[in-house]
């Protein structure tokens, strides 16, 4: 369907979405609840995902430079960068796109056909400020925060495959973890975190929200939030990536 | 009392889902709309309360015309509207407890203890104890209804509508929402509009009726007028049942004898 009939919807949810909450007291408790919500099982999939990737780089980089002139540390420099500056803020959220994402289509989705935000609407309850604001808040507050366990999961990986294989010592890999450490990646990292998860959470609330029909149109919203995230995060991981390394 | 004015309502352009409809529902009275499937009771319903935009035409609550209302009144306006959804649309994340003071804690002035008290109150006067603190899914259908209607009444509502209030639901079930309905409709003198296929309700607790025939309106009037219409669509309804056809047989023989 036409790309500009979404962007001129998706900017009158958002405007709607963006008001001052009728009760502040009750947008908190939402917004708390919503991150209970999100807890304990994103953060399970995240230091998984984590490790796994930090443990992979290391193997990678290693068989890649195997070249006498770089030094050793390169693999433990070389692994930090990576999950720095990509793997914890892109690859983290193209996962959470799927896990986060299809979560809050699918329930805004359920709500919208079983009449929930119809009956909002009629109490006279500003429904997409209810339901969606809290939901992005969480999301945004709480992606980054993944995103620090992911660095320190990613990089806990490698050390572990240094500590159990004799690709690399446990020092060397350590000393170039260390090594030349720009302080100004993990920011960079967490900025872009911190936007990947307002994509999340709104453009996957945007999908659920306006589902039409039964619950076979809840599914395909689902799986269209994941989908319009994930392009929408690579794109937008490109801009960030001009704007603010370069 | 709520005016309805030559309202027309399309979602596709030139295909009339609501043709023409005028009608007049007053207070303290049970208003039905009922009609086949399929025959615009639901978006004639939706319209009146304003979840869909009317392509022509108007609804007057109490002479308050809601097309040209600012967004102050309508706000005023939902605030005075109580409605029971097809399916209930009770908030599954919610308690049954925590459903009805929804409206409340989003609206009224009211403080903790007294929003939590008439929560309470709500709940008992439709039948419902020790489930306060169970979640809509834990509940039977009939359950879920009589929850939906403590909420749509929670704050006190001058109008109530209900979409199917017994569909799904067992005779007994159903004419106990039924007389519910009628008794809060006396007690706080709202204006009641019910949407229904169900010939039984319309008998016992129905009485000014509005039948929809594709979207016309095909009749209205008291109920006991139901049975000598005149109009063909509505003895079509009416007597789509054998029970209800041996009831017109015995009618007619009755009144035959009379003369
Ligand atoms: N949102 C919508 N978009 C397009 N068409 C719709 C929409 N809602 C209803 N319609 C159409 O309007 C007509 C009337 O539907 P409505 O839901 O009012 O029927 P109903 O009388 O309530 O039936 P039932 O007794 O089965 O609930 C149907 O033909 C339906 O296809
Ligand atoms: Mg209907």
């Amino acid at each position: 369907m036409n790309p500009l009939y979404h962007v001129g919807r998706y900017s009158q949810l958002m405007y709607r979405c963006f008001s001052k909450p009728q009760r502040v007291g009750v947008f908190f408790s939402q917004t708390l609840k919503e991150i209970d919500r999100l807890g304990v099982s994103s953060l399970f999939i995240t230091l998984i995902v984590s490790l796994f990737m930090g443990a992979v780089l290391t193997i990678q980089t290693q068989n890649n430079i195997e070249n006498p002139l770089l030094p050793d540390y390169t693999v433990g420099l070389v692994t930090r960068d990576t999950l720095l500056l990509e793997f914890c803020s892109m690859v983290l959220c193209l996962f959470l796109a799927g896990n986060i994402g299809s979560n809050i289509a699918s329930q805004i989705g359920t709500m919208r056909i079983s009449e929930q935000i119809d009956a909002m609407d009629i109490m006279g309850v500003n429904s997409a400020n209810y339901i969606i604001l809290p939901k992005i808040v969480a999301v945004v507050l709480y992606i980054p925060v993944l995103v620090v366990f992911s660095m320190f999961a990613g990089m806990l990986g490698g050390y572990l495959i240094a500590a159990f294989t004799d690709i690399i010592t446990t020092s060397k890999f350590i000393y170039g973890l260390q090594y030349w450490f720009i302080e100004w990646y993990v920011y960079y990292s967490l900025i872009k975190a911190a936007v990947f998860a307002f994509i999340i959470a709104s453009v996957s609330a945007y999908w659920g929200y306006f589902v039409r029909g039964g619950t076979l149109e809840v599914g395909k919203a689902s799986t269209r939030a994941v989908v319009t995230c994930s392009v929408l995060i690579l794109l937008a991981d490109v801009v960030l990536t001009q704007i603010l390394l370069l | 009392m709520i005016e309805v004015r030559d309202v027309c309502k399309s979602f596709v352009a030139n295909e009339l889902v609501l043709k023409h409809i005028s009608t007049t529902f007053h207070s303290g009275k049970i208003n039905q709309i009922i009609g086949r499937s399929g025959s615009g009771k639901t978006v004639l319903l939706k319209c009146i309360v304003g979840l869909h935009t009317l392509d022509s035409g108007d609804i007057l609550y109490d002479g308050r015309s809601f097309t040209s209302m600012s967004k102050k009144e309508k706000m005023q306006l939902c605030s005075e509207i109580g409605m029971l959804f097809q399916g209930s649309a009770l908030f599954d994340s919610l308690t049954i407890t925590e459903n009805v003071l929804f409206p409340m804690q989003m609206f009224s002035e009211k403080s903790e203890k007294e929003q939590q008290d008439r929560a309470r109150f709500c709940l008992e006067r439709v039948g419902l104890y020790n489930v306060f603190d169970m979640y809509p899914a834990e509940l039977s259908g009939g359950m879920q209804k009589r929850a939906a209607i403590a909420r749509a009444i929670s704050l006190n509502p001058k109008y109530l509508f209900c979409d199917e209030p017994n569909s799904g639901l067992d005779p007994l079930t159903a004419s106990k929402i039924d007389e519910l309905i009628v008794e809060l409709t006396k007690e706080f003198q709202m204006t009641t509009i019910i949407n229904t296929h169900d010939l039984n309700s319309v008998l016992s607790v129905g009485e000014h009726i509005v039948f929809i025939h594709k979207g016309e309106k095909a009749w209205e009037g008291p109920k006991e007028k139901l049975f000598v219409s005149n109009c063909p669509e509505l003895d079509d309804f009416i007597f789509a049942s054998e029970m209800y056809q041996k009831f017109r047989t015995t009618l007619v023989s009755e009144q035959s004898g009379q003369i």
